[in-house]
């Protein structure tokens, strides 16, 4: 069959001594970056992109794509840990995961994180392998009219997130939709809500908003709590997940990676729908939802899973449409331009042991990662020994710098202040951040996208309905407003709600 | 418009170029170099610096770093270079292009692109390939023309923002040809790019780099291309000016600058050290491979191709009263 | 526990939420609002600021009229010492280096809390300072000073 020969030639590349090499290099850099908050693989990759001159071209993109996945891994042991988001994905890693942290089982988090994405790893890889074609072909027939729709039923999902009340969350949602505006208006180029200052031109940037109101506001009110000796326990036993947790992880994993495969084909949107979309899945499909935020284990493995998959399933258009998906994917496009390779479909039949051996290391990536991982989640959790009085000095350190290095300007660094005050009134006042993060990424997208199908269709709303994938999207939609609405389900959200 | 301009402001760069290292070795650099590019890593200009750093750290003996400060299209990067201490230490590097719109485009712009920046010299010209959608019944710049004219309003043009530098060629474009295209943009040439691709949009005129791999893999039919000659990889298609096309010379200049007021022999030692960097076969392969051809010259021939773009494009963007404040 | 006559999370959350549109209105008057289908600059933050108008009213309303919950006491030392750590961390960190704006956010952060002890802060902020410098210039090659000359 061809898929095995293809598969055989990847595994071929991918073993290659030299190639495992520097796919090794590749997800230990990005690991370490993952850890550090705030610094990302874009910076990373652009600073090695010099390096990878000298080497093969699949040696160069097998190591570039190792940092990026390593790094999704990496994330999220700072988000169980410390509650710090260095990226999107780790926002939904956040809620649970340093739950469970706090209660003490930090170990069995960061495992079933590594599990997870593991997993999820491994499926993605046979995903592009078998699918990569019919996908990319997907993500074509998406134009401003389907990301429209896809990202209402997105927004829609947020409501579900958020474990207060839905009235706060929404309105979360909606402060999340208008710091998106800020900055120069895609559509029309004038400048909104800067204030004369021209950092805010491109907007907010995410990470500053996410570090200030999650991790500095957590350590704001942590301070004003006595400081409580965490029994952190270092036997084996309480490191790893038990068997009721495997069990309870392991259908999350499955439906977390195919969400992930799915939405992380398209390119743009894609990034920050995979982990949202499948914790609210799991909340969704939970027979007690109440547990959610409070350390329930399948809103680590869930999006874990989603986000590592979505994370691979997005080389899909840049092999083989040579698009790309991000800005991260824009830099690989580089890296293959500077080796003289065209990007666009041709690579997948001129360079086929270029483009199969990426996707087989992608799987032996995954399993080194594992590899390395586990073992150090006992030193990750050690960590926690340190005391607090020396360890939050450290956090607020490293959030400063990493928000530095974003744009190399202090202004990031003002901005995570003032979200930082913000995110610690919230606190006062028991509202959950998480639901301003999706509408402040995928506000913009939103407005872009609907005034763009405005502007293509001459003003014409009917182009949203009759349109088949955004009518099936929107049709989604309305199904989810009408069981909301609707009085049993509202009963049974009330007592789930209920704190 | 200011055709012949520019092109004898091109013959002058060549000229010159062979001229400029015999002021080399007038200063000495005591600090860490630093590059700034005023966008995001990945770009034209990005590659471009990473290439050029090494080379530089060793023709001046100190370490050259890359410093991605992107924000408000370049200005935040080339303003904290127009305000660094005037000693040849910090320098730019950017599609000067963006440069000569910012001030008609951005009314109270921090810093004056004339007296504030001092050119170093330019790095490359990379031409604009003109391309459309397989699903637009044109094949060439004169059946393009007539298919606009006969569905006005069918044609889109995506391009990578308002006030980029194609968006203002695309604007340009109609107004010589007389005709109507809607201009919808995008954030960045990649987005731009893929609209296209899918069929969201169905024009678009962008750098090379990013569009001529659509183009040789038929994805994107392409119509015409911006430079003096037709390029290797589409021998079959025509140049603007084969096509009697306004704005041949439409493209991406990367040229590199440092503060202004910048001593003359600083600037004259940073020229010489450019133009060997770029004279290297390994530098002129990569620069090729980016879709363009390096362009060494003098300073002054960077500093009168400001003056007149500031000038010609400004009139396009205050004609199109394209806003962005 | 302050005092209980009014539900102050919901009545303070409603009044931000009603500062917040009062601040949009007067920020984006200006902007051009077209309609639903041909939108202006303007459209979007005003009609997401009427919404958050809504939710403010309807919060702070619940809160003046429910009653009987307070918010738990604000102490100053933590965030007054964590915003003064990360602001001159932003001021130093252009012009006197890595080196002086790591030490100052830590010593200034160690503040913040009523048990730092105070000969394990200088060389704890010492240390972390080192490494920070190692990591993110030596390593990662952060173009930031590591000295203000």
């Amino acid at each position: 069959m061809e898929l095995f020969d293809n598969l055989f030639l990847g595994l071929s590349t991918a073993l290659q001594f030299n190639n495992l090499i520097y796919c090794l290099i590749g997800v230990v850099i990005g690991t370490a970056i993952g850890v550090l908050p705030g610094i990302g693989p874009i910076p990373t990759v652009a600073l090695l992109l010099p390096f990878t001159f000298g080497l093969a071209p699949a040696s160069s993109l097998i190591m570039l794509a190792g940092i990026f996945y390593g790094a999704q891994y990496g994330g999220s042991t700072t988000a169980i840990l410390v509650n710090v988001p260095g990226e999107t994905s780790s926002v939904v890693t956040c809620l649970d995961g340093h739950e469970m942290a706090k209660r003490g089982r930090a170990g069995p988090a960061l495992a079933i994180a590594a599990i997870s994405s593991f997993f999820a790893g491994t499926v993605a890889t046979v995903v592009i392998a078998v699918l990569s074609l019919p996908l990319a072909a997907l993500a074509l027939k998406f134009t401003a009219v389907e990301y429209f729709s896809l990202l209402v039923l997105g927004l829609f999902a947020a409501v579900i997130l958020a474990h207060g009340s839905v009235a706060k969350s929404l309105a979360m949602v909606f402060l999340g939709l208008l710091i998106g505006t800020v900055g120069i208006d895609v559509n029309s180029g004038v400048a909104r809500m800067t204030f004369g200052i021209p950092a805010l031109s491109d907007g907010l940037d995410f990470v500053p908003v996410a570090m200030g109101m999650f991790g500095l506001a957590e350590i704001i009110a942590n301070l004003e709590r006595p400081e409580v000796r965490q029994v952190v326990s270092q036997k084996l036993r309480d490191l790893v997940p038990s068997r009721a947790d495997l069990k309870a992880a392991f259908p999350a994993m499955v439906r977390g990676t195919f969400i992930g495969s799915a939405l992380g084909v398209l390119p743009g949107g894609g990034a920050a729908l995979p982990p949202f979309t499948a914790y609210a899945l799991e909340k969704k499909v939970a027979k007690d939802p109440s547990r959610f935020g409070k350390g329930a284990i399948e809103g680590v493995a869930g999006p874990e899973a989603a986000n590592n998959a979505g994370a691979q399933t997005s080389f899909i258009p840049l092999l083989t449409l040579g698009i790309p998906a991000n800005a991260l994917m824009a830099l690989m496009i580089g890296a293959l331009m500077m080796q003289g390779i065209q990007p666009g479909p041709q690579v997948m039949t001129e360079q086929p042991e270029l483009v199969w051996g990426v996707i087989a290391s992608m799987w032996t990536g995954n399993l080194m990662l594992l590899i390395i991982n586990l073992p150090l989640v006992g030193l990750w959790v050690s960590m926690l020994k340190i005391p607090y009085r020396l360890l939050f000095p450290a956090i607020v350190l490293f959030c400063c710098i990493g928000t530095y290095g974003i744009s190399n300007s202090a202004f990031n660094v003002w901005l995570m202040l003032g979200c930082a005050v913000v995110g610690y009134f919230f606190i006062k006042v028991g509202v959950e951040p998480a639901p301003l993060l999706l509408g402040l990424v995928l506000g913009p997208q939103l407005e872009e996208n609907f005034r763009r199908a405005m502007q293509l269709s001459d003003g014409d709303p009917s182009v949203f309905v009759t349109r088949p994938i955004s009518a099936v999207l929107l049709g989604i939609v309305a199904l989810m407003l009408i069981a909301m609405l609707s009085p049993a389900v509202l009963k049974t959200r009330k007592e789930a709600l209920a704190e | 418009m200011t055709l012949r301009l520019l092109k004898a402001a091109a013959a002058a760069l060549t000229l010159c170029g062979a001229l400029a290292p015999s002021f080399a070795h007038a200063q000495n650099f005591e600090r860490p170099v630093r590059i700034v590019v005023p966008f995001a890593p990945g770009g034209t200009s990005d590659i471009l610096a990473r290439l050029i750093a090494p080379k530089l750290s060793e023709a001046v003996g100190q370490p050259v770093v890359v410093e991605n400060k992107p924000g408000a299209a370049g200005n935040i990067g080339a303003d904290a270079v127009a305000k660094a201490r005037p000693d040849g230490h910090t320098l730019l590097l950017m599609d000067i292009g963006s440069l000569a719109v910012a001030p008609s485009l951005f009314p109270d712009l921090s810093y004056n692109v004339e007296n504030d920046l001092a050119p170093v010299g330019m790095v490359m010209f990379g031409p604009y390939v003109l391309a459309v959608n397989p699903s637009v019944p044109a094949k060439n710049v004169s059946e393009l023309v007539a298919y606009a004219k006969a569905n006005p309003g069918k044609l889109a043009v995506a391009n990578s923002g308002v006030g980029a530098l194609n968006h203002i060629t695309a604007v340009a474009l109609a107004r010589d040809l007389g005709i109507g295209w809607k201009n919808v943009p995008y954030k960045g040439g990649a987005a731009a790019s893929r609209a296209v691709v899918s069929g969201e949009s169905n024009v678009i005129i962008n750098g090379a780099t990013a569009t001529l791999p659509f183009v040789t893999n038929k994805q994107l039919v392409g119509i015409a291309v911006t430079g003096e000659e037709r390029l290797a990889a589409l021998p079959d298609v025509e140049t603007f000016k084969e096509a009697k096309l306004p704005l041949n010379d439409a493209g991406t200049w990367q040229g590199l600058l440092t503060t202004g007021k910048t001593p003359p022999e600083v600037v004259a030692r940073l020229n010489g050290e450019l133009n060997k960097i770029l004279a290297l076969p390994e530098i002129q392969a990569k620069i090729a491979e980016q879709g363009g051809s390096p362009r060494p010259g003098t300073p002054e021939a960077v500093k009168s191709w400001l003056v007149t773009n500031i000038k010609s494009w400004g009139d396009i963007v205050r004609a199109a009263d394209i806003k962005t404040n | 526990m302050t005092t209980r006559r009014f539900d102050w999370p919901d009545l303070l959350f409603g009044l931000f939420l009603i500062a917040v549109a009062a601040g949009t209105f007067a920020a984006t008057w200006r902007l051009a609002g077209g309609s639903a289908a041909d939108m202006g600059p303007g459209y979007m933050p005003r009609a997401i600021a009427l919404a958050l108008l809504a939710f403010g009213l309807f919060f702070a309303g619940r809160g003046l009229l429910r009653g009987h919950a307070g918010i738990p006491r604000v102490q100053l030392r933590p965030i007054l010492g964590v915003g003064a750590s990360v602001g001159a961390f932003a001021l130093l960190i252009e012009g006197a280096g890595l080196a002086a704006a790591s030490l100052a956010a830590i010593l200034i952060a160690a503040c913040a809390s009523r048990e730092s002890r105070f000969l394990e802060v200088i060389l704890f902020g010492l240390v972390i300072t080192a490494g920070a410098v190692l990591l993110f210039v030596k390593a990662l090659a952060l173009p930031v000073a590591i000295w203000p000359w």
